[in-house]
């Protein structure tokens, strides 16, 4: 794997590496997907299946329930006169 | 045998019972990290244990990683829930895991669980801490989680009976993910009666997870068991002469049917390509500030915020990420991921015109237990590969279960039944008739009565 494309992997998934992680990972990377090409040896034909067994896509009712903890999401939250606080855009 | 949580809740305990079990455990917990959290309140009760990715209200669940550390869920998954009410049982703790559950040895975490048989060996993973508890305390049920082999690779290491449902049969609400299509809750416990006790409480239908389907069970005995060729040869040699004892003790009763199978022989690629994907982007939301690791660099761009936090994934959660994320790429999605979502369709059509004549049968894992600094010299591809057994019903959502059947140089060797979708009681029901024959040994047995 080229150095750019996997700057590229660091950059789109928020991702940073120690020099010493970056050569380790770069050498599994292109052993890994040695090992993944072996699916090409399998003839594959039909649907592919999102899930082992049948979903019916069944919905809970849209109705509010009180939820029984909701204090301790507020203590974990950092606030700043009622607001919560987030990085800078 | 039989249950032992009927046993237990039978017999009257001495008034200081659990505080003797609670310093044992403590002491025991010292030499083999079994649990990241013990809860001594726990009193009046059969033990009850969840896997670090199973959110508990009030106790730390941080799936292995220093990226959760801190975070207190304020609900309980549904499997907590609906066994957590019943005075029957008392929650114990939290136990010990692979980070996100990326293992098969249970060492890719800051403090590995360590075998109950000899802590210089590897737990398994990634329910390494779950295995470890059943393999200490008689009077205990681990509550455990499989997306590849998860629960039967750490059984089979700590000799416990380690029982993974039908994908859909439990509710996956207040599990921290790691790929949503894989991912089952099950049980890990010293007998199977234990197993399909906890498992009858815990599963049904949940208005809070869509995927959680399958109702209905059943218990539809096979008289035939197949075995893989392809596979088994790649198992070592000292694994394949006790499996073959056991096939040996089983033909009186089975019919012992040797097949080739080689979609199953080749699952590791595709399997590793749908839960790499799965995992990375169910890894996105981990970014420092939602869950669990807090920074408060706020005056931080958004960019650098969440690099630097992210910072705190391990070496193989990177590794997953970064594969993940360039499998699904458009430019190789179909050649990768698409293509095994294909293989996954074929597997469980194989499979299925199997398990609906007879079981498949394999040694669990194709290596005695290692030792934990054997495990770390292992490359990547040399560690995926230990899960050539487990991956198969792991990826077709079939029931599955590893029980012990030998012990070579005081080690025990665990062999995994499975069957077809929903009839998860006929696997169990033979493992109850197996242990009629078969006297399970351990070393430590924390809180006899």
């Amino acid at each position: 794997m080229q150095d750019k494309e996997f700057d590229r992997l660091l950059k789109i998934t928020r991702l940073r590496v120690s020099a010493e992680e970056r050569v380790q990972i770069k050498s599994d990377f292109e052993q890994v997907i040695a090992y993944f090409d072996e699916i090409s040896s399998l003839e594959a034909d039909g649907e592919p299946a999102y899930h082992p067994v049948e979903i019916p896509g069944r919905l809970r009712e849209d109705k509010v329930k009180p939820f029984a903890d909701s204090e301790s999401l507020k203590k974990r939250a950092k606030t700043s006169n009622g607001y919560i606080v987030g990085p800078k855009l | 045998m039989t249950s032992y949580i009927e046993e237990f809740n039978g017999i009257e305990k001495q008034k200081d019972y659990y505080d003797n079990l609670f310093a044992q455990l403590e002491r025991a917990n010292e030499e083999h990290h079994a649990f990241n959290l013990i809860n001594k309140d726990a009193k009046g009760g059969f033990l009850l244990s969840t896997k670090a990715n199973i959110c508990v209200r009030g106790f730390e669940t941080d799936a292995g990683s220093k990226m959760l550390k801190g975070y207190v869920p304020s609900f309980n998954a549904t499997a907590v829930e609906r066994i957590i009410s019943d005075k029957r049982f008392a929650f114990a703790g939290v136990t010990g895991m692979d980070e996100f559950g990326f293992g098969t040895f249970g060492t890719n975490t800051e403090v590995p669980a360590r075998n109950a048989f000899d802590r210089e060996y590897a737990a398994g993973g990634s329910s390494s801490g779950a295995a470890v508890a059943a393999a200490l305390m008689k009077y205990q049920v681990s509550i455990a989680e499989s997306t590849g082999g998860s629960i039967a690779a750490p059984a089979s290491l700590n000799g416990v009976v380690g029982f993974t449902p039908t994908y859909g049969t439990v509710s996956r609400y207040g599990l921290i993910d790691y790929a949503n299509s894989l991912d089952k809750i099950g049980v890990m416990a010293r007998s199977s009666d234990d197993a399909r006790i906890v498992f009858d409480m815990i599963r049904g239908i949940d208005d809070y997870d869509t995927t959680c389907a399958v109702e209905k069970i059943t218990l539809e005995r096979r008289k035939k068991i197949f075995v893989i060729n392809g596979m088994l040869e790649k198992a070592d040699s000292g694994i394949r002469a006790a499996f073959e004892k056991l096939l040996n003790k089983l033909g009186s009763r089975y019919e012992i049917v040797h097949v080739d199978s080689s979609i199953m022989e080749k699952a590791i690629a595709p399997y590793y390509i749908i839960a790499m994907a799965e995992a990375s982007t169910n890894l996105a939301k981990y970014t420092g500030y939602k869950y669990g690791l807090m920074s408060e660099d706020f005056y931080k761009q958004y960019n650098e915020f969440f690099t630097d936090a992210r910072e705190s994934f391990g070496i193989e959660a990177k590794r997953r990420i970064l594969l993940g994320t360039f499998i699904r790429s458009e430019s190789v999605k179909d050649k990768y991921y698409t293509k095994a979502l294909v293989i996954r369709r074929m597997l469980i059509k194989e499979m299925d015109r199997m398990l609906k004549e007879g079981y498949i049968l394999s040694p669990t894992l194709p290596i005695k237990a290692p030792k934990i600094a054997d495990v770390k010299k292992l490359s990547p591809v040399e560690s995926y590969s230990m899960d050539l057994f487990t991956i198969p019903p792991n990826l077709g959502g079939f029931p599955h279960v590893s029980f012990p059947y030998d012990y070579v140089d005081g080690m025990p060797l665990g062999a995994q039944l499975v069957t077809g979708h929903g009839n998860d009681y006929a696997i169990l029901d033979f493992v109850k008739e197996w242990e009629e024959g078969f006297e399970y040994v351990y070393r430590k047995n924390l809180g006899e009565l």
